[in-house]
Order: structure tokens, then sequence, then C-alpha cells
């Protein structure tokens, strides 16, 4: 199996408070790995450092090795913005911009590919088909992408990661806003995306985690309690930390 | 080729082009940034400019009159010698402010009160809407208002009878007292100016009032206080530093306020004790002299532009550090 | 008791309002006519005369004042609120700002006097026009800010998660999310400067001609109101009410547009 991005030792400040005491994980390539912990733990944190998010905010630092690919991208002199391109991240929250369905996923294309009317629909209608979405707003594509329900939108910004070809995409808590119904959807949408992206997921939830994962981090207070196959750690977790946090005893 | 490979062949061609389209971004986005930052510091070099400018066309007349200027009384610009002071001016800039203030600060606060409080939910939007568009009335024609129509009703139907009614009290004969009553007047420039200045009050009062979290307002309301006792003992004592952060906003828009008060405050260099008297302020000085003026006396009129600007920028500061106090409390 | 106040301390606020309304359309509207807007500021003793070229001087100065003002404060906004955000200075630069947006406006007058007339060594549209752009500056800097902080930080990840580069993430999706407010505040600075006098005074000055030279004297609709209230002229004073009437009703109309603007963005 070969390993997408291997995360070593990586420390994580916000300003003087220690985030992430020196975390080490592989991510596995065309496999889910869902990071569960209770709030505060750290497990978003750890997800921006590997689009290296947080450099939009001042104070944020981190320390030790993200390899990507051969490529360490803590590094300095990385073009952030084509590492950002190459792992796609999916929110909280959904965030549609405030523009058409599909401008939405046409705009960001439009900005990295030259392409002719005829392709950029053709990847348009294709990323919405890969996010489920098609048959549902083919026939509206003009409308704004906040007229949307909340779970649509949250497909659309799928989409819209997808559209661009990334090779890892990065979802945090993406159902946390949502209905049960639209949860499944996304749920399954993950599972189909697998096939051709590198996924790791943060959910609150632990079934969604059961569901959706191959491989599964318990994080807590910044560090890394148990990383093993999504099975056994819900069967068998070795710690017992792990074993509490799982069967609802905190958190 | 399998799916999958040309999968990744895909995938390489377009990081490869990829890269390049960011590269050129990357300029654009250097170029955008230093752009916006050169305006951004821009606005520093608007003040140092204005402060410059101020004091390079003021300088014969400091050279000249130095810190005298503040104290002197006279001011004969056509004398061969000119003998040039500032003291009716910032008397009358002063004076016509802290009437002003007097006369607007209780109504303007009472208004806010009115509109955060008491006044019914439909009616609150109009009103603020038309207090608000009251504030974007230019000044000028604040200032030809008073000229034509304010100015002459107080000096017939209000100014004689106040004058008459304290002629024989001692002080009050002094302040309220005037030889002739004409339309231009140190209180009419006052009056105006408070018309001018209310609006701005009330609109600051009622962001600020807005600041007090609700649960207070509804905390006090449910032990049984009536809407008076909220007003005086929650919103009054918790938003007190953006109030008069706020007041002291309005103050500084009264202290440079130009063309409400040129036209009915006199331009007359006296200071005699009576608010009813003609007066003038700095702006209006500088106003109606400045065209017709020459040399030192163009120079005195840039001093004198000059003790304005540092005046309002000191009550100006003053007035944003205490809102942005406001802010971070109600933030917190 | 102190309640009953605060209702007849509201009911004088109004009233002045449309008091002052109401003197303004007395005595401005009987003397409205086509000829105020194609005939010029007549000399003292004339009869009749219009303001056309007061109202053109207004446009043409208000234009190239918020032309060349509000794109310098949008871009200055835009640093505040975006890539200087979490900079240094920026705090400064907004308290200075803050400031800058109440200073008295004839100081501003001065200002460009100083900087723009005496090297010229003569009165200009240019001059006049430079000094509404130092005003608009601010107003437009402290709306733009505003409006780009309201956007929030999510749409902005969202976008550089993309890989978009901060200008593309400001273009495609800041201004565009704040677009009604930033516009909301370029009214609002127009509706500032349209009825400004006392930094036109010395700068742009008047006159009593038809001219469409930057680089000359030209008459502004608030600067012949102050030329005019001040003679003995009854046809000038009436003239002052026609234009006090027009300066006003733009700007109200200004001011009620850049408000309706920003309610049509809130509510959906």
């Amino acid at each position: 199996m070969t390993e997408k991005i291997s995360v070593r030792n990586l420390k994580f400040f916000y300003g003087a408070t220690l985030a992430l005491k020196g975390i080490s994980i592989p991510l596995y390539a065309n496999k889910v790995t869902a990071f569960i912990g209770p709030s505060g733990c750290g497990k978003s944190t750890l997800l921006r450092v590997l689009n290296r998010m947080y450099d939009l905010y001042p104070g944020q630092r981190a320390e030790g090795e993200v390899i990507f690919d051969g490529k360490n991208i803590l590094e300095p002199g990385q073009d952030l913005n084509l590492l950002r391109a190459r792992v796609g991240m999916v929110f909280q929250k959904p965030t549609p911009f405030p523009m058409t369905i599909y401008e939405n996923i046409a705009f960001g294309l439009k900005l990295y590919e030259n392409l002719s009317k005829s392709e950029l629909d053709g990847r348009v209608e294709d990323a919405l088909k890969r996010a489920a979405l098609w048959t549902e707003v083919k026939d509206k594509l003009g409308a704004n992408g906040l007229s949307l329900s909340g779970g649509q939108q949250q497909r659309l910004c799928i989409a819209r990661t997808v559209a661009i070809r990334p090779e890892v995409i990065l979802f945090d808590e993406p159902c946390s806003a949502l209905d049960p119904i639209s949860t499944a959807k996304i749920e399954e949408l993950i599972d189909e995306l697998k096939h051709d992206y590198t996924i790791a997921i943060v959910t609150h939830n632990m079934q969604q985690a059961a569901r959706v994962s191959e491989r599964t981090a318990f994080m807590y207070l910044g560090e890394l309690i148990e990383f093993g196959e999504t099975s056994k750690i819900f069967t068998a977790p070795s710690d017992p930390r792990t074993q509490d946090y799982i069967t609802g005893r905190f958190g | 080729m399998s799916v999958s490979e040309h999968r990744v062949s895909l995938l390489a061609q377009s990081a490869a082009d990829r890269a390049k389209v960011l590269v050129s971004m990357a300029t654009g986005d250097r170029i955008f940034s230093t752009v916006t930052r050169v305006c951004a510091y821009g606005v520093l070099l608007l003040l140092a400019g204005i402060m410059l400018s101020l004091v390079i066309g003021a300088w014969p007349a400091i050279q000249a009159f130095g810190l005298e200027f503040l104290v002197t009384r006279r001011w004969a610009p056509q004398l061969d010698e000119p003998v040039l002071g500032a003291l009716a001016p910032i008397y009358g800039t002063l004076l016509t402010s802290f009437i002003a203030m007097i006369i607007a600060v209780p109504f303007g606060l009472g208004v806010a009160i009115f509109l955060t409080e008491l006044c019914p939910i439909p009616l609150r939007r109009p009103i603020r809407v038309a207090i608000e568009l009251l504030a974007g009335v230019p000044s000028i024609i604040y200032g030809m208002w008073g000229f034509f129509v304010l100015g002459p009703f107080l000096a017939q139907h209000v100014e004689p009878a106040i004058v008459w009614a304290v002629q024989d009290i001692p002080v009050l004969n002094t302040i309220f007292g005037a030889e002739v009553i004409s339309n231009i007047s140190l209180f009419n420039a006052s009056l105006i100016l408070a018309i001018m200045i209310l609006p701005f009050i009330t609109a600051i009062a009622v962001d600020v009032f807005g600041t007090v979290p609700p649960v207070l307002k509804e905390s006090a309301y449910g032990i049984g206080c009536t809407t008076w006792e909220v007003v005086k003992n929650v919103v009054i004592p918790f938003t007190r530093v953006g109030l008069v952060g706020g007041i002291m906003l309005a103050l500084g828009r009264a202290l440079g306020e130009t063309m409400a008060v040129t036209f009915i405050i006199g331009n007359s260099f006296q200071i005699d004790g009576s608010i009813f008297s003609p007066g003038t302020t700095i702006s209006a000085a500088i106003a109606s002299e400045f065209a017709e003026s020459s040399d030192v006396h163009r120079a005195a009129l840039m001093y004198l532009g000059l003790l304005l600007f540092i005046l309002t920028f000191i009550v100006l500061a003053a007035a944003r550090l205490m809102l942005a106090r406001l802010d971070k409390r109600a933030g917190a | 008791m102190a309640m009953s106040l605060c209702l007849a301390a509201t009911v004088i606020g109004i009233v002045w309002l449309f008091l002052i309304l109401f003197s303004l359309v007395w005595n401005g509207v009987p003397h409205l006519s086509l000829s105020t807007f194609i005939e010029q500021t007549p000399p003292p003793g004339e009869q009749d005369g219009g303001l056309a070229n007061a109202i053109f001087g207004t446009l043409l100065m208000t234009v190239i004042g918020v032309g060349i003002g509000a794109p310098i404060g949008i871009l200055a906004g835009t640093y505040l609120a975006e890539y200087g955000r979490y900079e240094k200075l920026s705090p400064t630069v907004r308290f200075i700002n803050d400031i800058l947006l109440s200073a008295p406006s004839i100081i501003i007058g001065l200002f460009i006097y100083g900087a723009v007339v005496v090297p010229m060594k003569h009165f200009s549209a240019l001059a006049g026009s430079l000094a509404l752009a130092v005003i608009v500056i601010p107003v437009v800097v402290r709306t733009t800010e505003d409006m780009l902080s309201l956007v929030p930080n999510t749409l902005r990840e969202a976008a550089s998660a993309l890989g978009l580069p901060r200008a593309h993430v400001v273009w495609h999706v800041s201004y565009r999310a704040a677009r009604s407010g930033i516009i909301t505040g370029v009214l609002l600075a127009v509706a500032r400067i349209a009825g400004e006098t006392a930094p036109l005074l010395f700068t742009a000055f008047s006159n009593n001609f038809w001219s469409s030279n930057l680089l000359k004297p030209m008459a502004s609709l608030p600067a012949t109101i102050n030329t005019f209230i001040n003679t003995p002229d009854t046809n000038m004073k009436q003239l002052a009410w026609t234009g006090a009437l027009l300066i006003t009703v733009a700007v109200l109309t200004l001011n009620i547009a850049a408000r309706a603007l920003s309610n049509s963005k809130h509510d959906k």
C-alpha cells in the first residue's frame, strides 16, 4: 500500500500554544482515513496542516515533516497554491461562492486551464456527476449556488473541489451541518471518491467514521493515541482512552 | 493505456500546466498586493501631506506671531504691519461648539432612547431613516436655512424676549445682552450647529445602545424595572465610554463645521461675552477671508487652519479610542 | 416623565427635518424651470438666468473626485481587510483613516490649496476634484473594509483551498460577496461630496460662465449658492434657493439609493 502522505513528528503551534505534540501518521493512497477525538484534540488542526491552510493566519506554525509524493510540504519556498490545488478541502459548513452553480465549478477551472466552452461544460457536468448532484441541478445551472439546500450546497462544494482534479481531498466534518439524508448521500459519495482520490475525513460522528473509513486515527489533547484499521479501532482498541471515547464515556 | 494510467498522465500534464499558470498568477497577486498596500499607506501620507502643507502655508505667520497668536485678541489685517491674533476665532469656535453640544446632546440621546426603548417597532425604521437623512443634508443647506429662516425668526420673536427678561440680572445680562439684535450672532450659529449635529449624535447613540446585550436588558425588565430604570441603570452605564466617544465625534464635527455657521455668525473678531453678539469661528474666518487675503494675512488663516486641525485631531483621536474600547467590550 | 421628554425630543427632531425641507420646497420650487438647467448663472442686477454651468461643474468635479478617490479607497480598504488584516501598521492606518473621515472639510480645502493651487498658481477644477477625492478616500476605505470584513473567512478559506492566489480570492469571491456594500459606500461618498462647499472655495473657486477646462476655475452648485446667498440681489437669492433644493434632492436621493441597495442585500 503506498503512502500518499506521511506525517512525521508534526508539531503545531498557535502562538506559544502547542496544539499538536509530535504526530506521525500515514495517509494511504485511495483509502479513507478518519480522524476522531473530542473537540480540541487537534484533528482539524492536523487537517489544516495538510494543505497549509494555517498559512492564511499569523502566529500559526508547524514543525516536523509532511511528505507528500516525496517532498516535504512544510519546507519554505513551497508553491502553496499549487499544493492546495492538489490537496482539496471540503469544509464543515457548505461554502458556495456567491455566484451561479455553473460558475461555482467553472471559475476555478477557467483560471487554471485553457478550456473551450464545450470542454468546460463537459468538465462541469463531470464534476457535478461525480458529486451526485447533476440530476438535481442540470436544469438550473444558472441559479445562485446559495439557493440550493444545505446538503446540495455541500455536494456543490465537493464538485467544485473534484473539478480541478486534486489528488487528495480533506473533509473537515463535512456533515455536521446536514440532516441524516444529506449525510447518507455525502457518505456514499466519499465511498465512490476513494477510488480516484486519497481521502482524509475529520468527524465527530463515530458511526460515520466506522462507515466510511478504512483507517481510523484517535486523537486526544494534541496527541495521536491510536491509529489502525477502522474495524480494529472500533472493536478491539488497544488503548483504554480509545475504548472510553468510542464507548461514549467522554467527549 | 489502462484507465488508471491514463488518469495519471492526465494528472501529471495538468499539474505541470497548472504550475505554470500559478506562477503567472502569483506575479499578478504580488502586484495587486503591493498596489493595495501603497494605497493603504497613502492614507498615512495624506495625513502627513495635510500637516506639511498647513505648516508650510502658515510658516510666515508662525514666524511673525509665534505662540502669541493664540492669545492675541486683535485681528487687523488691513494695517501696514498687520496684527493678527487667533483668540476671537478660538473663542467663537469653542463657544459655539459648547452651546451646540449642550443643546444637541440631551436631545440626541433622548431621541436615541426613544428609538431603542420606547418607539413602536414599525415606526422605528422610518424615524431612524428620517434622522439619518437629516444627517446627510449638506451643511450649506443648514447655513442657508439658518440665514434666511431661523436667524430672522429668532431675532424677531425669541431673542428680544430673553434680552428683556434678563436685563436686570447680573452676569446673565452680559451673556444674553445685546444692544442691537440682528439675524447674525454666536447663538444663532450655535443653534444651527446643534440642529446639524443632532441627527449625528442620535445615529451614533442608537448604534452604541445596540451593543448592550439584550439579555442584560431583559433580566432588568424581568425583575420589574421600568424603561427609565433600565436606561439609567443598564443601558447608559454599559455604554458610557462609547457614548462619550460618540459625543466627542460630534464635537469634532461641530468644531470644524464651516458652511453652517459662516453666514450667520457675522465674521466679527470681537469678544464681548454676549452670545447674542456677532462673532466668528476659525473655519468661518477662513471661509470668509481666505479668497481676498494675501501674504501674512493668508498665512495667518493657514495658521488658524493648522490650529483647527490639531484641535479636531485631538478630539477625534480621543473619540475613536473610546469607541474602540466599547467595540472591544461588545466583542468580548 | 423622562420618557415623555424623549418622545418630545424625537418629535422636535423630526419637525426640524420637515421645516428645512418645507423651506427648500417653498422657496426653491417656484423658480425651478427649464432655464434653471440650460441657462448660465447671471451677473448681479439681471433677471432670469439659470444654474447650468454650476450643475455641470458639480457633476464633473464629483465624477472626477469619485473616479480618483473611490479606487484608491477601495484598494486601501482591501489591504486593511485582506492582505494587511494582521499587519502591525494596519491599526494605525485604520485609526488615521477614521480621523480623516471626520476631519473638517475646510482643512482639506486648505491642503489642496497649498499642495495644488499654489504650485499651479491659479484655481482650477482639477484642484477642486482632488479636494473632493481626498474627502472620498476615507469614506470608501472605511465602508470597503467594513464590508469585506463581513465576508466570512470560511469563504476565503474555501477559495484558497482550491489553490487560488489571494488576488483571485479577493476579486472573485470577496469583492463579489461584498459588492453591494462597497457600491453603497461609494454612493454615500458621492452624496457626501456633492454638497461639499468649503473644500471648493479656494480650490475650484467659481465663475459665472460655461467652462469645461479642468485647469481653469469652475462653478459648482454649492459654491454658487455660497456666493448668491451673500448678495442683495433677489434674483440671485432665488437661484440660491433653487440650487439648494436641487442639491438636497440629489443628496437625499443618493442616500436613499445607497440605503435601498444595502437593504436589498441584507434581505437575501
